[in-house]
C-alpha cells in the first residue's frame, strides 16, 4: 500500500443514492484488502488504505430483524406511517438498515432470506429496498 | 510487593460526597447551562460542601451542544484545577473520568454536572443516532428502532414474548409512586401495557422514556476528602469499560454483546461476586436496554426475563431491587444521572417512602446508545 499526496477526497453517500437510482447496489470495495464497508468513507476500517472503488454487489442477504413505525420521528415520514423497516446482512458482509416490501413483519421474518428491489420514497425517488428472495 | 491489583480497581480510594438534583419535567425560561449551575447550587446548599472545596469541573456535552466545561465554569464562578467535557456524560462515564482524575492527582474534589432542556427545545430525538447514512431516508429514527429490532432478534432465538419484556416497565412503575419527583406515577398494569399501542412495533409507550428537562450534580471526591465533606461517603469499589465503536460493522451490534466484557471485569475489579449486590441501577432509555443488561451481567439467563421479575428474583418487591427511583421510564430522563442520585441516597438510607432494607453493595450499569457500556460498583463501607 502507497501513501501518497494527495490523500483522496472524504466521501459520503452520495454514490450509493445515485448509483440506486439506476437499480444498482453499490458499496466502496477496498483496493487494498477488498474488505467491502458502510457506511461511506474515505479509509478502509480493516486496512486503513484510502484507495477504494465502488463495486455492484450481489443483492441477497437476510434479515437479522424488522420494526414497524406507527409513529413518524420527523414530518418528512408522516404520510408513510405505518412502514417496516429491517435490517439485512448481505452476503457481501454489509448490514444495511432499508425498508421491507412484501414482507410480512414480525418475529417470524427474522432470520428469512431477502432480496433487493427498488421502491421509491419521497424526495429521495428510487431507493434500495429488500423482500423475499 | 503485593500482586497487581485487576483493572479498574478502585478499592474505596474515590468516593460520592454529595448528590443533587433540580425537579424534572417541563421547565422553560432557564437554559441548560444554567439549569447544570442550578443542579449544583442544591447539591452544595443540601451538602454544606463550600464551592472553594471543588477543584475539577466535568460536564456532560448533549444534544444541542450545551454543556461545555469552560461556559458552565464562567457560569458557575469557578477556576478548578482540572475541568472537561465529555461527549456523552451518561453518568457512569464521566464517573468514571472523575476516578481517573483523582487517583491520578490532578484534582481531589470534583463537581460532575449536567442540565437539559430538550423537552422545551422540543427534541424529540427525529435525527438518526451516530453514523447512520441511511436512516433518516428509511425513516430508522429514535433509540426505538435499533432496539425494537434488538428486542424483535431476541424474540426469535429465545422466544422472549412482549409480556416478559412489559415486565420492565410496570415494575419500574410501581417504585416511581412512591418517588415525589418522578414524572410519571399513575399505576400501570401489564395489562394497560399490552393495550397501549405500538410507536414502534414491537415497543410501546412504556418502552421508551420521555424526554425531559432537568439538571442533576454530583460530587465525587478523593476518599479522604470524602470522609471531611460528608459523613456518610459512598465508596467506589470497581469500574469497567468496553466499546463497541465499529457499530454495525460488528455482528449482533444491537444486541450489545461487548456489554458481557463489562461484565467480566466489573466483579473482579470490585472485588466482589455479583451475588453480593443489594440493589440493581440499570440505565433505561429503553426496556430494551434493560433486558440486555439484566442478561449481559448475568442476573438473568438469557429470555427469562420475564420469569425473573414473575417469580420475585428481579423488581419491585422482589429479591434484588431494581431501578427503585423507577428510573428514566418513569421518574425522568437525565441520561441516567438520577439513578445514582437515587444509588446515593438508598445507600445513606436517605430514600424516604422508598427506603430499602440496609443496602451495603450496589451496582449501576449504563450504555452511551449504541457504542459503549460502563458498570460501577459501590459500597457503603471503605472496604
Amino acid at each position: 500500500m502507497t501513501t501518497e499526496f494527495p490523500y483522496g477526497e472524504t466521501e459520503g453517500d452520495e454514490r450509493f443514492w445515485r448509483n440506486a437510482q439506476d437499480g444498482r447496489l453499490t458499496f466502496q470495495r477496498c483496493d487494498d484488502c477488498e474488505f467491502v464497508r458502510w457506511p461511506a468513507a474515505g479509509v478502509c476500517p480493516e486496512c486503513l488504505s484510502r484507495n477504494s472503488t465502488w463495486v455492484p454487489v450481489e443483492g441477497r442477504g437476510t434479515l437479522w430483524s424488522n420494526v414497524v413505525y406507527h409513529r413518524a420521528y420527523a414530518p418528512a415520514h408522516k404520510d408513510e406511517i405505518p412502514y417496516p423497516v429491517g435490517l439485512v446482512e448481505l452476503d457481501c458482509g454489509v448490514r444495511l438498515v432499508t425498508r421491507l416490501v412484501d414482507v410480512t413483519p414480525g418475529v417470524d421474518a427474522v432470520g428469512t432470506r431477502v432480496s433487493v428491489k427498488y421502491t421509491e420514497i419521497g424526495q429521495h425517488g428510487t431507493v434500495p429496498a429488500f423482500g423475499p428472495a | 510487593m503485593g500482586s497487581t491489583p485487576p483493572l479498574g480497581s478502585v478499592d474505596g480510594r474515590v468516593a460520592i460526597a454529595a448528590v443533587g438534583n433540580t425537579i424534572q419535567g417541563e421547565i422553560p425560561g432557564i437554559s441548560a447551562d444554567e439549569l447544570a449551575v442550578e443542579a449544583l447550587r442544591i447539591t452544595l446548599a443540601e451538602s454544606g460542601i463550600d464551592k472553594n472545596q471543588i477543584d475539577g469541573l466535568i460536564t456532560c456535552k448533549s444534544y444541542g451542544g450545551f454543556g461545555i466545561d469552560t461556559e458552565i465554569g464562567r457560569l458557575a464562578g469557578l477556576n478548578p484545577a482540572y475541568s472537561a467535557t465529555l461527549d456523552y456524560g451518561t453518568c457512569n462515564f464521566s464517573l468514571h473520568l472523575a476516578c481517573a482524575v483523582i487517583q491520578s492527582g490532578l484534582a481531589s474534589v470534583v463537581a460532575i454536572v449536567y442540565g437539559t432542556v430538550q423537552r422545551s427545545a422540543g427534541n424529540r430525538f427525529t435525527a438518526p443516532l451516530g453514523r447512520q447514512d441511511e436512516a433518516s431516508v428509511y425513516g430508522f429514527l429514535n433509540v426505538a428502532g435499533p432496539a425494537g429490532m434488538a428486542f424483535r432478534r431476541h424474540q426469535k432465538l429465545y422466544g422472549t414474548t412482549e409480556a416478559d419484556l412489559g415486565e420492565i416497565a410496570v415494575s419500574q412503575r410501581k417504585y416511581a409512586i412512591a418517588n415525589p419527583l418522578a414524572i410519571f406515577q399513575k399505576p400501570l398494569t401489564l395489562e394497560d401495557y399490552l393495550n397501549a399501542p405500538y410507536l414502534v412495533e414491537p415497543l410501546r409507550r412504556a418502552d421508551l422514556c420521555m424526554i425531559s428537562d432537568g439538571g442533576a450534580c454530583m460530587i465525587v471526591a478523593r476518599a479522604d476528602k470524602a470522609r471531611e465533606l460528608s459523613d456518610r461517603p459512598v465508596y467506589v469499589q470497581g469500574i469497567a469499560q468496553q466499546t463497541g465503536l465499529r457499530d454495525r460493522q460488528n455482528a449482533d451490534q444491537w444486541l450489545r454483546p461487548w456489554i458481557g466484557r463489562v461484565a467480566d471485569r466489573i466483579y473482579p475489579a470490585a472485588g466482589i461476586d455479583r451475588a453480593a449486590i443489594d440493589a440493581l441501577y440499570i440505565q433505561d432509555p429503553t426496556s430494551v436496554w434493560v433486558m440486555q443488561m439484566l442478561e449481559w451481567y448475568g442476573f438473568v439467563e438469557p429470555g427469562g426475563v420475564g420469569e425473573a421479575f414473575r417469580n420475585g428474583d428481579i423488581g419491585f418487591g422482589g429479591s434484588l431491587p431494581l431501578n427503585t427511583n423507577g428510573g428514566q421510564l418513569s421518574e425522568a430522563y437525565m441520561w441516567g444521572f438520577l439513578h445514582l442520585c437515587e444509588l446515593v441516597r438508598q445507600m445513606r438510607g436517605e430514600a424516604g417512602e422508598r427506603q430499602l432494607d440496609k443496602i451495603g453493595t450496589a451496582q449501576y450499569c449504563s450504555t452511551f446508545g449504541m457504542m459503549k457500556a460502563a458498570s460501577t460498583i459501590f459500597s457503603a463501607e471503605a472496604s
